[in-house]
């Protein structure tokens, strides 16, 4: 388990300002410009807002505004944070707003003790602190109306942003209270810990599809992101990225030609001390278009560095000669003794698996706007990790990290790419250069070669089963790029379980699934090539995009091996002893209800469709939800498969907003279908070949198949929607691609050609 | 110096004929709800109307709009308030929420065309605004709530008016 999510009880909130670094993840990177004199004053709300928490302040005229710490993507996080205070405060939905939070400190998540959003963490660890803050501002407002109503606390009621005495038939509204200036109770971090909360049978916000408070500004164009950020004396910068992905050195910039262009600033070719870029150039001009223009019009050349003549082929070969060495790689698991039980084993089975790079391909173009007031730097951008973004930005720049103001911004989607801080390095570098505000922009090309993207994989599985088809032993080796131990942050990395340092165990989560398997190992290796020359990032689940696709394929191989239908081996294998006792059972109910939901087993289906199952957990197995797809599928003789339907179910405990988890659902699973057949990216002379939405293709309206979702809500702690759907449907589509014809299909993505030449086989 | 007619309104901007019309109207006009997606026309998040055309101005040149008639996200309704918007609000269509400027636009040159568009006639125009998120049975859901909504008005105007 990551050292960063062992703390799965939330701690509690801050209403003391003060900021509590409950998590380990940040240090070494505190930041906090609360410690720059004049700057907490500059930014600081209005004095006479009552501010019960740091994470809400009600203002004289009632409106209760919510400041999110977590970066809102799509996933309509800052809402959810709204509605959780909401619920505990007794506000009026219609009274909520949201804000987006500065880097500062004192916004850190409860848990994680950063500024990071990901992995499905934000409602699991965000749901205490958020209630506690309400539960909190409901007590002060209430004593302070008891005060001002001259009745006793005790009997007052907090309903819809209203305080009512029904004795005396007096009320006062949230507003009168906060106007009244008697709202004044304040809270121990003991004293919040206390705090009764309410249980599910009382909530009446938690559960209630309310409408999200971002969505009319995203229908009518006044939602502001990164890109639509205005400076005055603002001007622009386009960038210009090497063929090569990374590694390259700029020799010299020819500007003869760019100084034609009209509006034409200046050339600046980044010295990034931070390595987050290699050889970049940016043209500066008086507008974007102007800078494009300059861009296109410098003549760069380049040492190509060392990973110049690299391709996808070169990464695989040198991952299947990492796999077959012996002392490769690091065990994530190793739970009894598999090579002995190979020995005894009846039958072996022998797969490996594969996955392309993947790029995220966000809508909204990386962009970042930098500005340099006095001794502050301030950012504009939509960003994930502020906590280390901050710190890439100050790199860039060359100051102390406690300088830098993030402003977060609405993302025009995450999916993990804006975890990186690549876009705030040229335009830092830029606006330095020019003494100006610079936003820099890159084009749909710059933002696909220029991708953290998910790396090249592949894996290796063995497994031996006993004479009555019994999983005894499963040997897993992963071999990938190793996107997290890039960021630098030891607390990111996990203990290998051979004692042989550090592993990413975001390449090989998923991999501890909670099949009972006695005789089970991982290994995590490191492919350096690969991570050097396509420097990877997270990509919504991460390693679990993988890790299943290999798993989930295998566990039907052994399966079909054994003879077995495989939904009723997967349920046999989820038998919940040991360390999977209530995650196993878990999942075998939702793998259960997909497949009643699907018609699987039940439903008559003609020659050449079938429906195949998967079961996953989510980004890490202390975080799971516990999702299973059933897809069904129709193969035509050319191999063409058409993915007819698919239909998940997820455990989330409980459910804030119903809706959204279904609309999380429904997109992750997209994304999970996008990534089984349509996008795919490749290396060629150290560079990605994609450039473009024709070459890289995500799903389109077209292609959408029918989607079914099942939530189930069993009154379980909340947990996280917005990933483990992508994993989930990977495998479920080639394991129903064997069901109607008999083609196993081991790489991502599935072409017409791969499953033709595996029907032949 | 560039006239356009932008959601009713004159107004000259500072670009040269070959500046694409997506830039002029975000950093000149500062008219920020047209979205860069792709500067190829392949995603549909800059979409804009010319003459009630839905069009990429990625690939529209200031140049070559000058006199006609262009209409923005903005200027879709004075309000935002316009079936589709209230469409989207009504489905909880957006996520991030980056191409939907655009996918309303196309959607609304669908719909001023055609009130009454089946399933597959939807995907045919709207299957080049890509969306990320993949909200796209949303969109879908939205467009039809839309078309129903424009259909039941228009019958009441029609019953309204004096033959």
């Amino acid at each position: 388990m990551n050292k960063h999510v062992k703390t799965i009880t939330p701690e509690t909130s801050d209403l003391s300002r003060r900021s509590f670094l409950v998590g380990t993840a940040a240090t070494g990177l505190v930041l906090g410009y609360a410690g720059v004199p004049g700057i907490g004053e500059a930014l600081a709300a209005a004095p006479a807002n009552f501010e019960p928490s740091v994470w809400y302040a009600i203002s004289p005229d009632g409106l209760v505004t919510v400041t999110c710490g977590k970066a809102d993507m799509g996933q309509h996080i800052a809402s959810t944070m709204a509605q959780i205070v909401c619920e505990e405060l007794g506000a009026k939905w219609s009274d909520m707003r949201v804000n987006l939070a500065s880097n500062d400190p004192k916004f850190n998540d409860p848990v994680l003790g950063a500024q990071i959003t990901g992995g499905s963490w934000s409602t699991m660890m965000n749901f205490d602190a958020m209630s506690r803050a309400g539960a909190a501002g409901r007590m002060a407002l209430t004593e302070g109306a008891a005060t001002a109503m001259g009745v006793p606390a005790s009997e007052l009621v907090v309903r819809d942003s209203v305080v009512s005495h029904a004795k005396s038939k007096k009320q006062m509204s949230f507003a009168d209270v906060v106007k009244s200036g008697k709202a004044t109770k304040t809270f121990t971090p003991d004293e919040l810990k206390a705090i009764k909360l309410k249980t599910p049978d009382q909530y009446t916000m938690i559960g209630v599809s309310v409408p999200q408070l971002d969505i009319p500004s995203k229908t009518n164009g006044t939602a502001k992101y990164g890109i639509d950020v205005m400076i005055p004396g603002m001007v622009y910068g386009a960038v210009v990225t090497p063929p090569v992905r990374y590694g390259t050195t700029v020799k010299s910039v020819d500007e003869s030609d760019a100084k034609k262009v009209p509006g034409f600033i200046k050339a600046v070719t980044l010295d990034d001390k931070t390595q987050t870029t290699t050889g970049w150039v940016v043209a500066v001009a008086n507008t974007y278009a102007n800078a494009k223009k300059a861009a296109a019009a410098l003549k760069v050349s380049y040492d190509g560095g060392p990973n110049a003549k690299l391709s996808s082929e070169s990464l695989l070969d040198e991952a299947k000669r990492l796999q077959g060495l012996d002392d490769s790689g690091q065990f994530f698991v190793k739970d009894g003794d598999v090579g002995a039980a190979l020995g005894t084993a009846a039958k072996v089975l022998e797969a490996e698996y594969t996955t392309s790079i993947n790029i995220h391909a966000p809508m909204e173009p990386m962009n970042a706007t930098a500005e340099f007031k006095g001794d502050i730097l301030h950012i504009y951008s939509g960003n994930q990790f502020a906590t280390r973004s901050g710190a890439i930005a100050a790199g860039a720049a060359g100051i102390d990290p406690k300088f830098v103001v993030m402003h977060q911004m609405w993302l025009g989607g995450g999916f993990g790419r804006r975890l990186d801080a690549d876009m705030m390095v040229p335009a830092v570098q830029a606006a330095k250069a020019v003494g100006k505000p610079v936003k820099v922009i890159y084009t749909r090309e710059n933002d696909m070669t220029m991708d953290f993207s998910r790396p090249l994989t592949y894996q290796k599985v063995k497994a031996g089963i006993d004479g009555d088809g019994k999983l005894i032993a499963l040997s897993h080796d992963v071999v990938s790029a190793w996107p997290t131990q890039r960021w630098g942050i030891p607390d990111f990395l996990s203990p290998s379980v051979d004692k042989k340092g550090p592993l990413d165990a975001f390449t090989v989560n998923g991999s501890d699934f909670f099949y009972t398997v006695p005789n089970h190992n991982v290994r995590a290796i490191k492919n350096e090539m690969a991570h050097n020359a396509t420097p990877s990032g997270q990509l919504r689940s991460v390693a679990p995009g993988w890790t299943f696709w290999a798993v989930e394929s295998m566990i039907d191989e052994i399966a079909a091996a054994a003879g077995k239908d495989p939904a009723q081996y997967r349920i046999s294998l989820l038998d919940g002893a040991g360390k999977n006792d209530g995650g196993a059972q878990r999942l075998r109910n939702t793998l259960l209800a997909a497949m009643g939901l699907a018609g699987y087993g039940t439903k008559k289906l003609p020659k050449g469709e079938g429906m195949g199952v998967a079961c996953v957990s989510s980004q890490e197995r202390a975080t799971a939800s516990w999702t299973a797809c059933v897809a069904h599928v129709a193969v035509a003789p050319s191999g063409e498969v058409t993915v007819k339907k698919l239909t998940v179910a997820t455990d989330v405990g409980t459910q804030v907003h119903p809706d959204n988890i279904r609309a999380q659902v429904e997109g992750a699973a997209l994304w999970g279908l996008s990534l089984a057949l349509y996008e795919k990216a490749t290396l060629k002379d150290g560079g990605i070949e994609q450039t473009n939405f024709d070459g890289y293709t995500p799903l389109r309206m077209s292609q959408m198949p029918e989607v079914a979702v099942a939530v189930i809500a069993n009154g379980e702690k909340a947990t996280g929607v917005g990933e483990p759907a992508v994993t989930v449907v990977a495998p479920a589509i080639g394991n129903a691609i064997f069901n109607a014809s008999g083609a196993r299909v081991r790489a991502l993505p599935i072409t017409a050609e791969a499953v033709k030449g595996a029907m032949k086989a | 110096m560039p006239t356009l007619t932008i959601n009713g309104r004159s107004m000259s901007v500072d670009a040269a004929n070959d500046t694409p019309l997506l830039w002029a109207i975000r950093e000149q006009l500062q008219m920020t709800g047209t979205k860069f997606g792709c500067g190829a026309g392949l995603c549909g998040a800059c979409t804009v109307h010319v003459n009630g055309e839905a069009v990429r101005s990625c690939q529209t040149m200031v140049g070559d709009v000058a006199g006609k008639k262009i209409t923005t996200i903005e200027g879709l309704s004075a309000k935002g308030d316009h079936p589709l918007q209230k469409a989207w609000i009504a489905e909880q269509v957006p996520q991030c929420g980056y191409c939907q400027s655009g996918q309303i636009m196309q959607a609304a040159s669908l719909l001023a065309k055609n009130a009454n568009p089946t399933k597959e006639e939807v995907v045919a125009h709207m299957d080049g605004n890509l969306c990320r998120c993949m909200t796209y049975s949303r969109i879908q859901k939205a467009i039809m709530r839309a078309a129903t909504e424009m259909r039941t008005a228009s019958a009441a105007g029609n019953e309204r008016r004096p033959t």
